[in-house]
């Protein structure tokens, strides 16, 4: 069979597969959907998404199909046009092979949800959008996926609508997102002007870009991949049921931002502004997130920071002009988040809901699996060489320290790489090891083999997908190949130092007292302050405004000042001041009459 | 139907019994009842209740509605829609305000100014000049060749 039919067969063939539980239950009478039958339908998916990989891996073909065309204007073409690329053709598999897992561990964390069924839905109709975001290549069909995919967070964020610390969650989400998607709207309007297109092939044809539209995409990213400013909706999307938090908050959503600026990289290249903008935002973004998580006490926030930091690193990567090694970045990070993600699903489910730390201990011996699961994840997540974590992360820290950079943004991102091993060691020492601090009585469980699959099939992809991944891709751009000692093992070596601070820490506190509360443990646990100085200010003064211009200010001006009272009180002023003009004395006036006439008459 | 117009807010009360008849209208004692300013900004009568979100009230308490954390009959914020959970959250900071802003600038402006410095000093591999060999290329590049070519050393980094 034609290879150019059977990869665009096949890609188009894993979309269609994935839209039929969608589609089904509207055209047929009888046919219901269920957990397991979504549950199938997404391994089938990732099954046929591993052809067109391969036909890319041995061949090293790319296709590019263009389907029906939205005819409204004759000037402008808006096709529905698929790039099969390196980029989407290794993406589809991997987020696949992590929704498939993500579900199956879902069939069972949410089966006493009476909606079980919406939710799986809900799933499929993000992953569907995420798909469609990966494989467009016009922006028009990119921002189809966009908010789809920023719709989908929103709603299953708040899936337990009746909380509300879920909804405000859901909402900063919401309206995060949509401060970064101006940015996307105006680069989209740019390229609409300039280049009368939003196909990305037109649009890479100019050498120099303008800034202007790169800020617009920079903040899209910023928005979507919760960089520094508007990241707060990360943590807080951690309100959502755990595979909602495993799908979008850690391997397919939040890697949106910086998807986008790998396709549109070509527009990057030339200008450095936007790069070192790239480069100093993820710099800030990964050493803030790392910060925030040494302090943080509740598991799931740990990993939401460590999320949020390795999307700061990936932004670092695109700095550094690397889109490539951001992509695999990408790719390793969805198999290990994922996995810790459905791990700590699992202990807080065994521990009836527990998701504080400092309420597990010595989970080692009770949840054996998951927790050496957890340990393969947290070594990927610190790059231990030769895990998955290594390939990507390990190059990029070589690639930084090899390169003309800023050198403050250099030394931000080695900080939040030893940060990263001390929360991660931090968490480990909490959850798995030491005395137990939990309740006697509590439902621990891992021997429903829909718990340990996932897990045990997310860790094999931990390991092995680095190793994969990297020997099948040619790269693009020349890696680093000589560099000293001292540079080569730079990340290592910082890592080992996190290593050691963590065990420090952790015996100090077993062993000396310190002040419950000091500056920067303040400025750490609370995330430095950036929540309650913008939540509040800002939106107090959004809606107090508001108000006064919407209600007082119309009511007030319009339909009083404007009208009645300030022409009556414009009537009382003239009034009065004519009445002080009025000095009453009419024998003087009349004598001035008198005067005159006489004068007139006395002249002719 | 609705309301009957003494159950309705009406305009500022300028006597103690008209206080006394709007405070019983909304349900409060004559002592907390405070209404707006009479500015011209249309509150009336409207009481002025403390500008606190819902966040402060006990979320363990047995509300009448517990969503709202509010009784039925209880006179509800101006800017009630503000104040709900889902919106501003007015409740005491561990750290005072001042101190926040301040540490929160200080890291801001630290990091865009230590951004500033590294951009002036970036760091890169050590680098020298290219180097040529035949004398630096001296008879290629049109050098005379009954001369002493220049003296030219070459560095091994």
């Amino acid at each position: 069979m034609d290879t150019a039919l059977l990869l665009n067969t096949t890609m188009i063939l894993t979309l269609t597969v994935i839209t039929t539980p969608i589609l089904l239950p509207l055209l047929s009478q009888t046919f219901q959907n269920s957990p397991t039958t979504i549950t199938r339908t997404v391994k089938t998916a990732f099954l046929i998404s591993l052809v067109p990989m391969a036909i890319f891996i041995y061949s090293g073909m790319e296709s590019i199909t263009s389907n029906w065309e939205w005819k409204f204007t004759m000037n402008f073409k808006i096709p529905i046009s698929l790039k099969m690329d390196q980029y989407s053709m290794m993406f589809f598999p991997i987020a696949l092979f992590v929704t498939w897992s993500i579900l199956q561990f879902a069939t069972w964390y949410m089966a006493t949800e009476p909606y079980i069924t919406k939710f799986f839905y809900y799933l499929l109709v993000f992953l569907i959008a995420m798909l469609t975001l990966t494989i467009a290549n016009n922006l028009f069909l990119l921002f189809i996926g966009w908010e789809g995919v920023g719709i989908m967070s929103f709603l299953l964020i708040g899936w337990w609508q009746a909380r509300a610390e879920a909804n405000t969650a859901a909402l900063q989400a919401i309206i995060y997102n949509r401060i970064g998607d101006i940015g996307l709207i105006l680069s989209m309007a740019w390229l609409a002007s300039t280049m009368n297109t939003w196909e990305m092939q037109q649009a890479f044809t100019a050498t120099q870009t303008p800034t202007l539209p790169l800020l617009g995409l920079i903040l899209a990213a910023t928005g979507k991949s919760a960089q520094f400013g508007l990241h707060p909706w990360l943590p807080a999307a951690m309100e959502g049921p755990t595979p909602v938090s495993a799908l979008l908050h850690s391997s397919t959503m939040v890697v949106a931002g910086i998807f986008l600026l790998i396709r549109t990289h070509p527009m990057f290249t030339n200008n450095h502004t936007a790069l070192t903008l790239c480069l100093c935002l993820g710099a800030l973004s990964t050493l803030f997130a790392a910060t925030c998580a040494i302090t943080q006490n509740d598991i799931k926030k740990i990993i939401a920071f460590s999320t949020s930091s390795q999307l700061g690193l990936m932004m670092v990567t695109i700095g550094l002009n690397l889109p490539q090694l951001a992509f695999l970045h990408i790719s390793t990070h969805a198999f290990f988040k994922a996995m810790l993600f459905l791990c700590s699903g699992a202990i807080i489910h065994s521990l009836n809901g527990e998701q504080d730390i400092r309420k597990m201990g010595g989970l080692q011996k009770m949840l054996p699996t998951t927790t050496s699961c957890l340990t393969i994840g947290n070594l990927a997540l610190m790059g231990t060489p030769f895990l998955a974590g290594f390939y990507s992360k390990d190059l990029i820290i070589e690639s930084m320290n090899t390169s003309y950079l800023n050198t403050w943004a250099l030394l931000l991102t080695l900080l939040a790489t030893s940060f990263t091993a001390t929360y991660t060691t931090r968490m480990t020492l909490l959850v798995q090891t030491g005395f137990t601090r939990i309740p006697t009585t509590t439902p621990i469980n891992e021997n429903n083999h829909t718990i340990t699959n996932p897990i045990t099939r997310l860790a094999l992809g931990s390991i092995m997908a680095g190793l994969f991944i990297t020997t099948s891709i040619i790269p693009t751009t020349t890696p680093p190949m000589t560099m000293p000692t001292f540079t080569k093992t730079a990340a290592i070596i910082v890592t080992t130092l996190g290593i050691i601070l963590a065990l420090e820490l952790s015996t100090m506190t077993h062993m000396l007292t310190h002040p419950k509360q000091n500056a920067m443990m303040n400025f750490s646990s609370t995330l430095g302050y950036f929540n309650p100085l913008t939540h509040r200010l800002a939106s107090l003064t959004l809606l107090n405004n508001g108000q006064k211009l919407a209600s007082h200010l119309t009511d007030l001006f319009w339909y009083k000042k404007m009208g009645p009272e300030d022409f009556a009180d414009l009537q009382v002023i003239t009034a009065k001041t004519t009445t002080t003009l009025h000095t009453g004395l009419i024998k003087t006036y009349l004598g001035s009459f008198a005067l005159s006439i006489i004068l007139i008459l006395l002249s002719h | 139907s609705g309301m009957s117009k003494d159950l309705m807010p009406g305009p500022y009360p300028r006597t103690p019994e008209e206080r006394a008849a709007a405070a019983k209208k909304y349900n409060m004692r004559v002592e907390d009842y405070e209404p707006y300013p009479d500015d011209g900004f249309g509150y009336g009568d409207y009481p002025k209740l403390p500008d606190k979100s819902l966040h402060e009230r006990d979320p363990w308490y047995q509300w009448d509605q517990p969503d709202m954390r509010h009784n039925w009959g209880q006179p509800m914020h101006w800017d009630f829609d503000m104040y709900i959970r889902n919106r501003v959250d007015t409740s005491p900071t561990v750290v005072p305000w001042h101190t926040m802003r301040k540490h929160f600038l200080i890291f801001l402006s630290t990091m865009l100014i230590m951004f500033g410095v590294g951009q002036i000093y970036p760091s890169y591999r050590p680098v020298g000049p290219k180097q040529y060999p035949f004398n630096d290329l001296y008879l290629e590049r049109g050098g005379d060749p009954n001369k002493e070519p220049p003296v030219v050393t070459h560095y091994e980094i």
